[in-house]
């Protein structure tokens, strides 16, 4: 515990140096308003009520591309690793799509579903998707053959093996793929909001951002990334539990 | 007769579906506006290319990467290199680094934005911030890594401090310094994009987004080819420059011993 | 005495994508039968191994016959237990969770599971490590779970490669006696792959000696020592050196030749 303080210091600082830097004037507040003032605009703007509405929108937004894409994904990329007609038939197309930056298919979304939820939702879904697929697949390709055989002599019968053997033998790599898609995720919620928006935390940044709040505006950039970091610490305690059994942690 | 359907079929899907794509297009059972069909996207592609003006988009994003992921790398490898071997700068870095790495970055293009206006310099320091993180991590990994053995001889030898880092850390850093490059090339060259289709002022992205502004879809469709070819062609290239680096290296260590 | 496994003009190629085919098995015969203790040994990559997964029905012979009381082993055997070379343990289950897994696959009942795990728990010497991961034990932990967790499934038939070959010399003596010992009680057919030919003497009725890759039998030398000679503390009584020395004689050639292929 001592420990995780020690490690809270160098964003102390880092927060005390902002603090001096615009008290002290060396900074405009144009440029970078005073910290202080950031968190109690912050604090007004959360029980003022303004800032829940568009944090419960990006957030169901996230939740539901997010959870889609693994739940497709995950399946899928198992199902090709066990069906080699389904992978022959999937695996030009992954390789296809791979190196499509997903922020380019913001605008297609954006004209066949317009710049509600939907768009967004699709987005997230797709760019998720992929990560999610790859390493779902190459989790359950990767597993030892002397697991499964060693799970046939003692007795597992070859439908039973999918979810006996290859699915916890694959955790690690799923878990892996799952973490980096939830990373993409918010990239993908952030930046299809300020393209084109009426809601959610990137539009209200980029909105404060146009109308010259800048305190509030730096409250929301503050909400966004400790939201990226909070689900990343969230993830990674989850996968934590799940993966004791596994040598390597994740990070 | 069996093999050479295998050997089709990968080849076979994609062409299927591009025929499919064409053919639902041709058919008039979506408009061109959705989703223009491929034969139309190809042609427009054409046209950019002979108009030169893709090629104008096309150099200016290309500039924009470059330069980020330059800064990236000379802010993160010694940055890097010193938070492996330094304790001060690792207490005061790991903690940046565990909640920068996973936070959405791009929100920062607001701020950017008030601090350097429109033009070229928000969207360099957006793409140099995202470059950072990757190549910081992996330098910082490796330099962790390395041998101690190997400091000591060389401290014992008589290597200053700061030489150290340079002579001994970073060359035995090297695999995983390329490896965060690796990932950081291709993650320079989106955001690059993103920030034009953010930002405008030229570049792929604003081309792109204009071109979405006038509900021009073969446009729109157009852009995503040519970033992804772009984006596929920078993985390539990094892969194969990332080989002859380390063909070098271990070259160069068996000469040595 | 009747015969359990037969294996007649058994042959195994592994493919290879690029290269040649690797021959592992070339024409092997052999008969073991029903209720004997059979060991085999040979080189390293002669194709011992190969030979217990082709019993045990994971593959397929190239060519040739495989019988199982005399009928021809296709797929998976359900009352042949093998213990892996290499443990095959499952990462995610604990020492117990491993030991439990075939008895719940078999459905066994919960109580009667649970009385087994612990009793080869014990008799395994892991008591105090039941709820390890295996990535958490030595490699003879490893080993003895990967034999309590086949032992537990009391299989007619018990395929084991070098089931002792992570063990130090004091526990492997033990588990010798072990294995011996049960084999007495329970009369079972084992199979038992090993590199170290005064174990295969000591607990063998018949040692099969393997030729260098292809592998067939050389030769095989009846090794069932005398009760006196059995019961004897000492691994060094005269009878089981002079076994044990005439099938190092075969078991050299055949390194000497392996060697020259520089394998
Ligand atoms: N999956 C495989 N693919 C190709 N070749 C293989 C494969 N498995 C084994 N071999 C080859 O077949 C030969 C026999 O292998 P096997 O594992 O049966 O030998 P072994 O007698 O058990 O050796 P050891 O005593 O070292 O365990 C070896 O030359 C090996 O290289
Ligand atoms: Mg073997």
């Amino acid at each position: 515990m001592g420990g995780r303080l020690w490690r809270g210091v160098p964003l102390l600082v880092l927060a005390l140096l902002w603090e001096g830097l615009t008290r002290g004037g060396l900074l405009p507040p144009e440029v970078l308003p005073p910290l202080d003032r950031v968190l109690e605009r912050w604090a007004a703007f959360w029980w003022g009520g303004d800032l829940l509405p568009h944090l419960v929108t990006s957030l169901w937004r996230e939740a539901t591309g997010f959870s889609l894409s693994v739940a497709v994904g995950v399946p899928l990329g198992i199902g090709m690793a066990w069906v080699p007609r389904l992978r022959r038939a999937c695996e030009p197309l992954l390789a296809l799509s791979y190196p499509v930056p997903k922020q380019a298919l913001i605008p297609v979304f954006m004209l066949w579903l317009g710049i509600g939820h939907a768009s967004k939702i699709a987005v997230i879904f797709v760019g998720c998707l992929i990560p999610v697929v790859i390493s779902s697949l190459n989790g359950a390709r990767g597993v030892d053959p002397y697991l499964l055989w060693s799970a046939t002599n003692l007795g597992t019968p070859r439908h039973r093996l999918l979810w006996r053997v290859i699915v916890p033998a694959a955790l690690p790599d799923i878990l892996g793929g799952i973490r980096m898609a939830l990373s993409i995720s918010f990239i993908l919620l952030v930046t299809s909001e300020i393209l084109a928006a009426r809601a959610g935390l990137g539009y209200l940044c980029f909105f404060l951002g146009e109308s010259g709040a800048y305190e509030e505006m730096f409250a929301v950039v503050l909400t966004v990334v400790l939201l990226g970091f909070g689900a990343d610490r969230l993830y990674v305690q989850g996968m934590r539990r799940l993966l004791v059994w596994h040598l390597e942690e994740g990070r | 007769m069996r093999r050479l359907w295998r050997g089709l079929s990968p080849a076979a899907t994609v062409y299927g579906l591009l025929l499919a794509w064409e053919g639902v297009c041709r058919a008039g059972l979506v408009t061109p506006f959705l989703l223009p069909a491929p034969s139309a996207i190809a042609w427009r592609l054409g046209q950019q290319l002979l108009a030169g003006d893709l090629a104008w988009h096309l150099a200016l994003s290309l500039y924009r990467t470059l330069v980020s992921f330059a800064l990236a790398l000379l802010i993160a490898v010694p940055l890097g290199l010193a938070m492996g071997r330094v304790r001060g700068v690792r207490w005061f870095c790991e903690p940046l680094l565990a909640v920068g790495f996973p936070a959405p970055k791009i929100v920062f293009v607001q701020v950017f934005m008030l601090w350097f206006g429109l033009h070229e310099l928000p969207k360099i320091a957006m793409a140099t911030l995202e470059g950072i993180f990757p190549i910081l991590s992996a330098t910082y990994l490796g330099a962790l890594g390395v041998d101690r053995s190997l400091l000591w001889s060389a401290r014992n030898l008589g290597t200053g401090e700061v030489r150290l880092l340079w002579k001994v850390v970073l060359p035995a850093a090297l695999p995983q310094v390329l490896n965060g490059a690796q990932i950081a090339l291709p993650i320079c060259f989106i955001v690059v994009f993103v920030t034009e289709m953010l930002l405008g002022g030229g570049g792929l992205g604003d081309a792109m987004m204009l071109a979405q502004r006038f509900a021009d879809s073969r446009g729109v469709f157009a852009g995503i080819v040519t970033v992804s070819l772009l984006g596929y062609g920078t993985m390539r290239v990094v892969a194969w420059t990332r080989r002859l680096l380390l063909h070098w290296h271990v070259e160069t260590q068996v000469r040595q011993l | 005495m009747a015969v359990k496994i037969e294996a007649r003009g058994l042959y195994k190629v592994y493919p290879r994508d690029k290269g040649e085919a690797v021959p592992a098995l070339a024409g092997l015969d052999l008969q073991v039968y029903e209720n004997e203790f059979l060991a085999i040994v040979g080189p390293s990559g002669c194709g011992k191994s190969t030979l217990l997964y082709l019993m045990a029905g994971f593959l397929d012979a190239t060519a040739g016959e495989l019988l199982l009381d005399g009928r021809p082993i296709r797929g998976p055997q359900r009352d042949c237990g093998i213990v892996f070379q290499h443990f095959a343990l499952f990462p995610w289950k604990t020492v117990k969770g491993n030991i439990l897994y075939g008895l719940e696959e078999r459905k066994v009942p919960r109580a009667e599971r649970e009385r087994l795990a612990r009793h080869y728990i014990a008799q395994m010497k892991l008591t105090g490590f039941e709820n390890s991961y295996p990535h958490q034990l030595s490699g003879g932990m490893k080993q003895r779970v990967a034999i309590a967790r086949t032992l537990a499934l009391d299989p007619a038939v018990l395929l084991m490669d070098e089931p002792f070959g992570a063990l130090d010399a004091q526990t492997r003596r033990l588990m010798q006696e072990e294995l011996l010992a049960l084999w007495e009680r329970k009369k079972k057919t084992v199979v038992f792959v090993t590199h170290d030919v005064r174990e295969a003497v000591y607990l063998a009725d018949r040692v099969a000696v393997m030729t260098a890759r292809p592998g067939r039998i050389k030769a095989i030398v009846d090794t069932r020592l005398s009760a006196a000679a059995r019961r004897h503390e000492l691994l060094e009584s005269e009878e089981l050196v002079a076994k044990a020395n005439a099938v190092w004689a075969l078991v050299r050639e055949e390194v000497e030749k392996s060697a020259a292929l520089g394998e």
